[in-house]
């Protein structure tokens, strides 16, 4: 740019005001009048106007919308793969729950309890509204694939569970068949798509939490740009016109100041909110879930052993690998203890989780033992009775303190969702308007400057 | 210039809105545009269950005449009872889940059927009245390893004598002589093992010696194998296949469980039964023998046939008569 002084120069003719322009000139002639216009004063203070409103209004639509996004993800959290996530992990817990019951009610020779026959009915009303939950949510082809082949083996599986259940009232041995054939069906085919569902589910939740986490860069490069373009128009202004200050750009950097504190402060505070509610909610939920569903995997494979008279190796195997994956060294709960190191109410109630299930895995083999040499009606009655020192009880003592853990983990969980998400509330629409009020102080500051050479 | 300024900031606002379009739509992509899945009909199937198991047909074994136990001669109970692993305890292992020979009744959680009579008879005989008796469930694969390891004194689980086993166990004289025969639905048409054809599937038990008779009986049908031949019973009740064959005592005891069944054709097989005894406990396996001389002799056994098999296979039946090798 070549240096002129104002205001003594006669001010050009604009170029809008050519009358060749009206014929619609050549984009190349139209570009050299542009350049033209830069040699002078007034053009300089129109192109420098015209870059300070591109960045400020980039800075404004970036930040906003990444403000925006941000708040969608984190909706999206508690809700569309946050729901689809808790959804599968419902399924799956449900699932589990309902095969072990129905396995253990089949013991009870002939007439389950209430409290199973509600248990159970409970569990497949979870597992079918989870399973309805799902089917809305899912958004990947394969995970609609899952949820269909989930969907057309629930009947099948309820179909050999309650045909077990007929020829069990009436003695038929075949009844057990049945069951076996019901859990089968769960081991094989049912748990494995749930988990798969789950992970899914899971997977999209992290790549949705590491967008929420990441940094506005863009916004904050152009917010940082149009700043000192405005601090160097502002010197480079008050140069040619002896003026200190000019109160338009002077209001438009101050609230620029302030887009860019706030988009920061902002940004950070909600990643730390959102890292929080991984770390604290979605990891120690995800591993207290994981838990449930051992100890309801190896109480089913428990009770398939004993239906199988203790004739069943590979029941006896699986059992062993569920309860390994809870209480062996770096197993579930050492990870759970881990988690929960430093929340008193969380680790007792791991503690308890732990004492049940240790008293449980030594009543097991105890059981076994009974089964096998001889006296199985001993071993059934200690399997499946409520007595204080039935397997039942432990095992429902062991459900019982995971799932007091899961509440208060889930809790923490909203409660940092909610933080994140109140860290950005107002933050798009303050951004907006700090943004365009930027934007106008540029506009009227310089085109004040622009006015005085007509004047 | 007014003018151009104002299309430059139309464009903006249309570029502004048409991303935030952009967005709103990434957001609401869902399962609209997605095809429907393709899932198979699902067929609940047994664990392992094998649709082309590899079998050859089996051809007698003549190594042996593996009938032939040890004569009762005069041998005390106290002799027998030296044997056992614990002086006023036999341990016996049974099945507890093969309806009418060994079978754990869920509701009252007894243990009976025509094995168990013949156990119970025996332990009485051995230790006296009321016998201390410790039942040690087992399946068909783990009878002869559980004697072999000294877990049980004897095995009462429809067992087969045969050459092989004679190498690492000792058997009782026969108690009972079953043969393979085959479980249809009445409706089948199949009358007998000649019926089946390429478009048949049979079901036996893996690793029994079942599929090897069928196979020698009749080379087109189709088998198909499950570990646990309980499982046969609900694959012909789902019609997954179309006849089971197996032991006519086996088939007796699912046909009791079902009307529409029924149990057809001759014996193509003969499975001699007897009781297992540890390698050497030869006093044990003679004071065995005449226990069951005297059990066939007072009509207990021909009770424990009436109670338990007699109806269900339609035929009268008489005991075995035992050989002895000395």
């Amino acid at each position: 740019m070549s240096v002129q002084s104002p205001p003594a120069q006669a001010p050009p003719a604009p170029a809008s005001r050519n009358p060749a322009q009206s014929d619609g000139p050549a984009p190349g002639r139209r570009f050299d009048r542009a350049l033209a216009s830069l040699r002078h004063t007034p053009g300089q203070l129109r192109g420098l106007l015209a870059v300070l409103a591109a960045l400020v209004l980039g800075a404004g639509i970036t930040g906003m919308t990444s403000i925006l996004a941000k708040s969608a993800v984190i909706e999206e959290t508690t809700s569309q793969s946050g729901r689809l996530s808790v959804a599968a992990l419902q399924l799956y817990q449900a699932l589990s729950q309902a095969d072990a019951t129905a396995a253990s009610s089949y013991l009870s020779a002939g007439t389950p309890s209430d409290e199973m026959n509600e248990t159970y009915r409970a569990s497949l009303r979870d597992a079918t509204v989870a399973l309805a939950t799902a089917a809305g949510e899912v958004k990947t082809a394969e995970d609609a694939q899952l949820v269909a082949e989930l969907n057309t083996r629930l009947p099948v599986y309820t179909g050999l569970v309650e045909t077990a259940k007929t020829f069990n009232r009436l003695g038929e041995p075949v009844g057990a068949t049945y069951q076996e054939q019901a859990s089968t069906l769960m081991r094989e085919e049912m748990l494995p798509a749930a988990h798969d569902l789950q992970d899914n589910a899971l997977g999209q939740l992290s790549e949705s939490r590491s967008g929420a986490e990441a940094f506005p860069w863009a916004a904050a490069a152009l917010a940082a740009a149009a700043l000192g373009t405005l601090v160097w128009a502002q010197v480079w202004l008050s140069r040619r016109t002896n003026r200190v200050f000019n109160l338009g750009l002077v209001a438009a950097t101050v609230l620029l100041i302030g887009f860019a504190g706030w988009l920061t402060m902002a940004s950070l505070a909600s990643a730390s909110h959102t890292t929080r509610s991984h770390e604290e909610g979605a990891v120690p939920l995800e591993l207290l879930a994981q838990a449930e569903i051992s100890a309801q995997q190896a109480r089913a494979e428990e009770s398939l052993l004993l239906i199988a008279r203790g004739e069943d190796e590979e029941a006896a195997k699986r059992y062993e690998a569920h309860i390994e994956e809870l209480v062996a060294s770096g197993g579930l709960l050492d990870r759970l203890d881990e988690a929960f190191a430093d929340d008193p109410e969380l680790s007792a109630a791991v503690a308890d989780a732990r004492e049940a299930a240790e008293t449980w895995n030594a009543g097991h083999g105890t059981v076994v033992k009974l089964a096998t040499e001889g006296s199985y009606t001993e071993a059934v009655e200690q399997a499946v009775g409520d007595e204080d020192d039935s397997l039942a009880t432990s095992f429902d003592a062991l459900n019982t303190s995971l799932t007091d853990a899961t509440e208060v983990s889930a809790d923490r969980f909203i409660e940092a969702t909610a933080d994140a998400h109140r860290a950005l509330s107002g933050a798009a629409a303050g951004l907006a308007a700090l943004a365009l009020a930027a934007l106008i102080g540029t506009a009227i500051g310089i085109q004040l400057r622009v006015a005085e050479y007509y004047a | 210039m007014s003018q151009q300024r104002n299309r430059t900031h139309r464009t903006r606002l249309a570029a502004a809105a048409a991303a935030l379009t952009g967005l709103l739509l990434a957001a609401c992509a869902g399962p609209a545009d997605m095809e429907p899945p393709e899932v198979d009909v699902p067929t609940p199937l047994p664990a392992g269950i094998d649709f082309s198991p590899e079998v050859t047909a089996s051809v007698p074994d003549d190594s042996c005449d593996p009938l032939a136990s040890f004569a009762p001669g005069a041998v005390t109970a106290d002799q027998a009872r030296a044997q056992l692993d614990n002086d006023g305890q036999i341990s016996i292992g049974i099945s507890q889940s093969t309806n009418l020979l060994g079978y754990r009744d869920p509701v009252t959680n007894s243990l009976a059927g025509f094995d168990i009579d013949i156990a119970r008879a025996v332990a009485t005989a051995l230790l006296g009245e009321d016998p201390n008796i410790k039942w040690v469930p087992m399946t068909s694969n783990q009878r002869e390893d559980s004697l072999k390891e000294d877990r049980v004194d004897l095995v009462v689980r429809s067992m087969s004598i045969n050459c092989g086993r004679w190498e690492n166990i000792d058997f009782s004289a026969e108690y009972y002589r079953a043969g393979q025969r085959l479980l249809v639905t009445k409706d089948s048409g199949i009358e007998g093992v000649a019926d089946l054809t390429a478009d048949h599937t049979v079901c036996t038990g893996a690793g029994s010696t079942s599929g090897g008779n069928i196979a020698a009986a009749n080379d087109k049908a189709q088998q198909v194998t499950v570990p646990d031949f309980n499982d046969c019973l609900m694959l012909l009740q789902q019609g997954t296949v179309d006849a089971i064959s197996t032991d006519d005592t086996i088939l007796a005891g699912m046909a009791v469980q079902d009307p529409t069944l029924e149990i057809v054709g001759e014996a193509f097989s003969v499975e001699s039964y007897g009781i297992g005894v540890q390698k050497d406990n030869t006093d044990l396996t003679r004071f065995v023998n005449a226990a069951l001389e005297d059990l066939i002799a007072d009509g207990t056994w021909a009770n424990s046939y009436g109670d338990w098999l007699e109806e269900p296979l339609g035929t009268a039946a008489t005991a075995p008569t035992a050989v002895y090798r000395d």
